[in-house]
């Protein structure tokens, strides 16, 4: 704003200065041309005509009154119609033919004898001709007054031009100063924060600006709150059904067992095995999908964190796990100290399911995962360690993206699990690395909370 | 092995009660279905179980205040709640209305079985002396054991280690809570000596297939006892 300001106060004020200048100059100009005039009009009485003759007649002592002057030399001319010098310096550089003089006076400027002059002319009657009187001078005195009058007007007019800058600089500063505020509380919102602005706290100008953009927040809020819900409903909805289904692909199952424990060939039993596993991906997802929508900005979750101990969330869930590593022969194990942090114990639940469940899926039969909670460097952390295949340093950034998965890994997650884990931790503020596991294998995924 | 009772399954989607009913029928209990929670109530009033599944979403009254006049009525069967939503949130409040166990949808059918069968162990462990765990028979008012039917001899601090895994079968018993509830009538105990009074315990229990699991850096688990392996 101010660097769109500067250059037309900066013009304006020059074009002030400079028509200061000229309507100053012009006066105190015509002022002392009219000072040549009036010797020019007493030099003309001097002239003595009788009949075809004219004569000038100008005492010693007068002419050197005449040509005194403190700044100024004093040039004189008296010629004839005819161009004839009558007296006084012969030289002086005649009226120039395109100016008319106005009643019989002209002034006008010149050079002579290297210098500039201003000359003024008059016409003198002088019995039956008329005979031009020129008064010339240099011009020490007007340069003197230009000069003076650029300084006192100049001078000033650049004081002003400062103190209207400053002024301008200060008022758009703290006229921008709410607006500043403004824009870095927006620049610092996290994109979960869909929270209106307080008007309170923009300045008057600015608040139909932050009505504006409350509506949009307001809106989009909204928009993100019913896909959510839709979200939610739908997978609560799918979950009875594929209780159902999952309930019958199971007792199915334990009739193809039974039915070959009889010696009866179960032709079915492949197909079923493939409907039974498909069940259990989709009923996975369905509780992923509603994980997600929960955890996202504007879920269907409390908005006040409270404090969670993150040691006691894994030992509240570590029976849900233990069975699933029992089967896969996996050494499930734990390394739990306190770690307090404000937050929500249904997200970090779900993010630590999702965590060991990856541990689970990818490490191999007689595997090793070791779920860790505690304090490090003051600031709670919790982390997930198996000595699995581990994830590529290249794609530790995409695993966390939606449906992202790893190029020839044998499980069959739908590519959620850490997407999940992932808006947990935003929703934590809590920060995710996933590097590799202790002696160079595995995989690590650690969320560290912020301090206090 | 635990006495077959009579169970109420409160369901609406009939594909699930049913699937659900054939389960438990083959674990040898009698199963009534009903699809509504008015009907739940009025059976519950008419017939005596021995357990109910409650779903939490059913039609017209839901299962939080089924279970809630079903406490009212006085009745002590125990209640395992089953439920479409949120599983903390219902959980809580599940538990808050008196219910016993809870189990999100979808779930796995010997995940449901199991946790029947410990509901039903409990209840009638509440109202018997005897603990009996597959061949493992713990009379607490006698104060004898037997494995197999061969009287097991156990330490007083093996004995009150084996009584805290088989109250919490197939779930993690940390060593924290086994110290607390073993310290009651004893002197200070470190985690060391609880991992000798397991060892100990394995020693005697291994031979006939019951199972304490470590789980490292936690505790320990008693394993659900099978007859035999049936994977593979």
């Amino acid at each position: 704003m101010l660097k769109a300001l500067l250059p037309p106060v900066a013009a304006l004020l020059a074009a002030g200065a400079v028509g200061a200048y000229f309507l100053s100059l012009e006066p105190a100009s015509e002022a002392y041309d009219q000072a040549l005039v009036d010797v020019g009009i007493a030099l003309g009485e001097r002239i003595r005509s009788a009949g075809e003759a004219v004569s000038f007649d100008l005492p010693r002592a007068a002419e050197q009154v005449l040509r005194t002057d403190k700044y100024d030399t004093i040039y004189y001319g008296v010629r004839r119609a005819d161009g004839s010098v009558l007296a006084g310096d012969p030289g002086l550089p005649p009226v120039p033919a395109s100016r008319k003089p106005e009643d019989g006076v002209i002034a006008y400027d010149a050079e002579y004898l290297g210098r500039k002059i201003r000359v003024a002319a008059l016409l003198v009657p002088c019995g039956r001709e008329i005979c031009t009187v020129q008064v010339a001078e240099t011009t020490n005195k007007r340069r003197a007054l230009a000069r003076n009058i650029v300084l006192s007007s100049l001078v000033p007019e650049l004081l002003i031009t400062l103190a209207t800058l400053a002024i301008v600089w200060f008022g758009v500063k703290r006229g921008l100063a709410p607006l500043e505020d403004l824009s870095s509380e927006i620049s610092s919102r996290s994109a979960r924060d869909l929270r209106p602005i307080d008007p309170g706290h923009a300045p008057e100008e600015a608040r139909p600006l932050v009505g504006a953009l409350n509506l949009l927040f307001g809106q989009v809020a909204e928009a993100s709150r019913n896909q959510q819900r839709f979200l939610a409903n739908a997978a609560h909805q799918l979950r009875t059904p594929l209780a159902g289904l999952q309930a019958h692909t199971e007792i199915a199952l334990a009739q193809c067992e039974i039915a070959r424990s009889h010696g009866v060939p179960d032709e079915l039993r492949v197909q079923l095995e493939q409907v039974h596993g498909a069940t259990i991906r989709t009923a996975r997802l369905a509780n992923q999908l509603l994980a997600l929508a929960r955890a996202e900005p504007g879920g269907d979750r409390a908005d006040t964190f409270t404090r969670v101990n993150l040691r006691a969330v894994v030992e509240d869930a570590a029976d849900e796990w233990v069975h699933r590593a029992m089967a896969k022969e996996i050494d499930l194990g734990f390394e739990l100290s306190d770690a307090l942090v404000a937050g929500d114990a249904l997200l970090l639940r779900e993010a630590l399911a999702n965590l060991v469940h990856n541990a689970l899926e990818y490490t191999t039969q007689g595997g090793r995962v070791t779920v860790k909670t505690g304090l490090r460097n003051d600031c709670a952390f919790l982390e997930v360690e198996d000595d699995g295949p581990g994830i590529p340093e290249a794609e530790r950034e995409q695993v966390l993206e939606r449906f992202y998965r790893v190029a020839g890994t044998a499980g069959t997650g739908s590519g959620l699990g850490l997407a999940i884990v992932r808006e947990i931790a935003l929703a934590h503020r809590a920060e995710i690395v996933i590097s590799t596991g202790e002696n160079g294998r595995g995989c690590k995924v650690g969320l560290t909370f912020p301090h206090g | 092995m635990i006495d077959q009772v009579r169970i109420l399954i409160v369901e609406d989607d009939a594909a699930l009660a049913s699937g659900i009913a054939r389960i438990l029928e083959r674990e040898g209990h009698a199963v009534d279905v009903m699809a509504t929670g008015e009907h739940a109530l009025l059976g519950a009033r008419q017939e005596s179980f021995g357990l109910v599944i409650l779903d939490i979403g059913l039609p017209g009254i839901d299962g939080f205040e089924v279970l809630r006049r079903l406490r009212a009525d006085g009745e002590r069967a125990p209640v395992l709640v089953l439920t479409a939503r949120d599983a903390l949130d219902d959980r809580v409040r599940g538990l808050d209305l008196g219910a016993d166990d809870y189990m999100a949808k979808p779930f796995a059918m010997p995940e449901l079985a199991a946790r029947v069968r410990a509901l039903i162990r409990r209840s009638q462990a509440q109202t018997g002396p005897k603990i009996v765990h597959g061949p493992l028979i713990l009379d607490t008012l006698a104060r004898r054991a037997q494995l197999g039917g061969v009287p097991l001899d156990l330490a007083a601090r093996e004995w009150a280690v084996l009584e805290v895994l088989l109250a919490r079968v197939e779930k993690i018993v940390s060593k924290d809570a086994i110290i607390q509830a073993v310290a009651s009538w004893g002197e200070e105990l470190t985690p060391n000596a609880i991992e000798v009074y397991v060892s100990r315990l394995r020693a005697k229990l291994d031979p006939a297939g019951v199972k304490i699991r470590t789980v490292r850096g936690f505790g320990y688990m008693l394993e659900e006892f099978r007859e035999k392996k049936t994977d593979q």
